[in-house]
């Protein structure tokens, strides 16, 4: 029989070192794998990310410089690209947040992190990882619009470089200081909120500007050194505070974050999005928690499941802001990009159609919620094709005035397309594995994943194509 | 002074009211049962307890002292088979049990003996993924028994048992008992309830 022992205050273990050895020692028993494998599959990643991500630069860059382009007010390209910079910073503080951005799996917190090993020395490879690659990614990028954007000096591009370096440590910095905080502070919340409000409200001002003839003035000086020398200090303030914060990130905030990093690699590894999608739809209903139920009104299944739906849709505020935000989306790109703003409207009506498409998904993906419902597939699908098709029908109409006056023939046709685009897109059958496969440079990939990717998209292609050619 | 202590825990999900001021107490060899109805929080007050859950009010004190996830000591004091535990995939029964036991500083020494004990001996070689649920769960369950241990949680741990994995695990619980572990778990097995229970902590009624 094993005993139970009572501890000494101090506790004595391994190092992370030693534990971390000891855990590599066990599992090179199983499958040595060699640093060359790794390394070979890093360089195939970088080098196609890096391959696609100069044509991607080059032709923004091409496209920015025509004629067509060049013809739009600066000042208002310049705003519209702050506004969306401003609200992409809140979607990644989002993302971050979201992830933790410290994780451990599962497995290891249950088995290795769950013992008194030191809790700092543990993360601090992760936290080196997270900041190092925060920082120089977004370093990276940063440099990458801004060369895009027709800045080629070395001076604008390392003012541009600065900004990406200090916006990404500070990010990452701040994202971890929450993340070892509890209570979860308050302005831990703001700017997943707040940056993406303020990009809003740039962006409205500047559509609302030129629709009445003015247009914001270019910034005396380029905001890119003003930011990076404004978040210098910001920036290392908030990796030394993280630093600090290492000891105090708990269980509950590593885990959290790990259950979302487990889903992305199960959906990863079976290429299989939606796992992910059910574990963020979960999140986010559990933190709602309780809504107020009233009876449905009787009134036949149709109807019944028509009120169910709008009940849905109205508890989703997320899908709501989504949808305004594309409408938005739509006009600033009208103003400061016209000459992709017929295709943009194609697909941001697709995009803003797809968040009203959730009833549709479920019934779709759930056989047993289609048996549970009763009536026909048929009568299900197209009853949650109602706010979906509602939705389509107000976003087209009200964005329609950001390309022509009037309405002409083509638009029925397209936004027919709209909707039977987010029909196709939101009746996707549950993964098959198993089937054929093809060879892509990455991996081998499951056919029924391509289709499953390009099963919404291909039509929006086709009516891009058909608007092209309609002139 | 009680080992574990609990005071005022209060839980929401939203606006869901999950746990409501939860008081109670557990000295050392007691064994504390939360029983309550599905859905009325007995997973959430075992997770706010070990720390893998945020309480919105309300404290946990471990011998009095706030007890906190990242303090080394606590972790070291308290052994925990909850619903979310995960396994490498790539290791085997008996390397998960080796390193758990070295992580808090000990041998592989009592390991065999858990093995055995938990009828694990045969699965020792086996990777997680051929284990049925049953010896999942036996595998996790011994995770709690080859590092020391002054609090012991463990979430219906009769789940998945048979009928002589039940008769061990209420042998095992009186044994901790009576080697002066405070005990904190859940179950909806009466019987297993009535055998151990020094006390009920009844939630959700």
């Amino acid at each position: 029989m094993t005993s139970t022992r009572t501890l000494p205050p101090a506790v004595v273990g391994p190092t992370p070192r030693q534990l971390r050895a000891r855990l590599r020692q066990a599992r090179r028993r199983h499958h040595p794998g060699s640093l060359g494998e790794v390394l070979t599959d890093a360089y195939v990643v970088v080098l196609f990310v890096a391959l696609y991500g100069w044509f991607a630069v080059a032709a923004i860059r091409d496209h920015l410089a025509a004629p067509q382009v060049a013809r739009t007010d600066p000042g208002d390209r310049y705003w519209i690209a702050v506004a969306a910079v401003t609200a992409g910073a809140g979607l990644v503080w989002w993302g971050l947040r979201l992830t933790g951005p410290l994780l451990v799996t599962p497995a290891a917190h249950a088995w290795l992190v769950s013992s008194p090993v030191d809790r700092r020395a543990w993360l601090l490879p992760r936290f080196g990882g997270l900041v190092g690659g925060g920082t120089i990614g977004v370093g990276l990028l940063a440099v990458a619009a801004a060369y895009a954007g027709g800045l080629d000096r070395p001076a604008d591009l390392a003012w541009a470089a600065l900004a990406g370096l200090t916006g990404g440590a500070t990010a990452t910095g701040w994202a971890v200081v929450a993340q070892g905080t509890a209570p979860t502070p308050h302005w831990a919340r703001l700017p997943a909120v707040g940056l993406p409000a303020v990009g809003a409200t740039i962006a409205v001002l500047v559509v609302l500007g030129h629709a009445t003839g003015w247009s914001p003035p270019l910034p005396p000086v380029p905001l890119t050194p003003v930011v990076g020398l404004v978040l210098l200090p910001v920036a290392l303030a908030s990796t030394g505070s993280a630093y600090r914060r290492l000891p105090r990130v708990d269980r509950a905030a590593l885990t959290t974050g790990a259950q979302f990093a487990n889903a992305a690699t199960t959906a990863a590894v079976l290429l299989d999005p939606s796992l992910l999608a059910a574990l963020v739809e979960s999140r986010r209903w559990r933190a709602v928690g309780l809504v107020r139920g009233r009876p449905l009104r009787a009134g036949g299944r149709f109807a019944v499941l028509l009120q169910a739906e709008v009940r849905r849709l109205a508890r989703r505020r997320g899908a709501l802001v989504g949808w305004a935000g594309a409408l938005l989306a739509m006009y600033a790109v009208a103003v400061a990009l016209p000459s992709i703003a017929g295709p943009a409207h194609l697909v941001l009506a697709y995009l803003s159609t797809g968040r009203l498409t959730g009833g549709l998904r479920a019934v779709s993906r759930s056989a047993g919620l289609r048996r549970s419902l009763g009536g026909s597939d048929t009568l299900l699908r197209l009853t949650h094709l109602v706010v979906p098709g509602v939705g389509a029908t107000v976003w087209y109409l009200a964005t329609l005035p950001a390309l022509r006056p009037v309405p002409v023939a083509l638009d029925a046709v397209l936004l027919l397309g709209v909707v039977t685009a987010a029909f196709w897109a939101g009746t996707r059958p549950p993964m098959r594995y198993g089937g054929a496969m093809v060879s892509t440079p990455f991996a081998m990939v499951p056919v029924d994943l391509v289709r499953q990717v390009l099963r919404g998209p291909d039509l929006v292609a086709v009516l891009v194509v058909v608007q092209l050619l309609a002139g | 002074m009680s080992t574990l202590a609990v005071r005022g825990l209060t839980r929401r999900f939203g606006a869901l009211v999950v746990l409501d001021d939860v008081r109670f107490q557990l000295d050392a060899g007691q064994i504390a049962v939360v029983v309550g109805p599905n859905g009325s929080g007995k997973t959430t007050l075992l997770r706010c307890v070990v720390g893998a859950d945020r309480p919105d009010e309300g404290e946990v004190l471990l011998d009095g002292r706030r007890c906190d996830e990242t303090d080394p000591r606590v972790r070291a004091a308290v052994a925990a088979a909850l619903d979310d535990i995960d396994f490498f995939p790539d290791l085997s029964v008996v390397e998960h049990l080796e390193l758990l036991a070295y992580a808090h500083g000990g041998t592989a020494e009592p390991v065999a003996e858990v093995l055995a004990e938990l009828a694990l001996e045969p699965a020792r070689d086996q990777l997680p993924a051929t284990l049925s649920s049953g010896q999942r769960r036996r595998l996790a369950l011994a995770s709690c028994f080859v590092r020391p241990r002054r609090l012991l949680v463990l979430d219906e741990p009769e789940q998945r048992l048979d009928v002589r994995g039940r008769a061990w695990l209420a042998q095992r619980l009186l044994r901790e008992k009576a080697a002066g572990t405070a005990v904190l778990m859940a179950s909806h097995d009466t019987e297993l309830i009535d055998r151990v229970a020094d006390r009920r902590i009844e939630i959700g009624g």
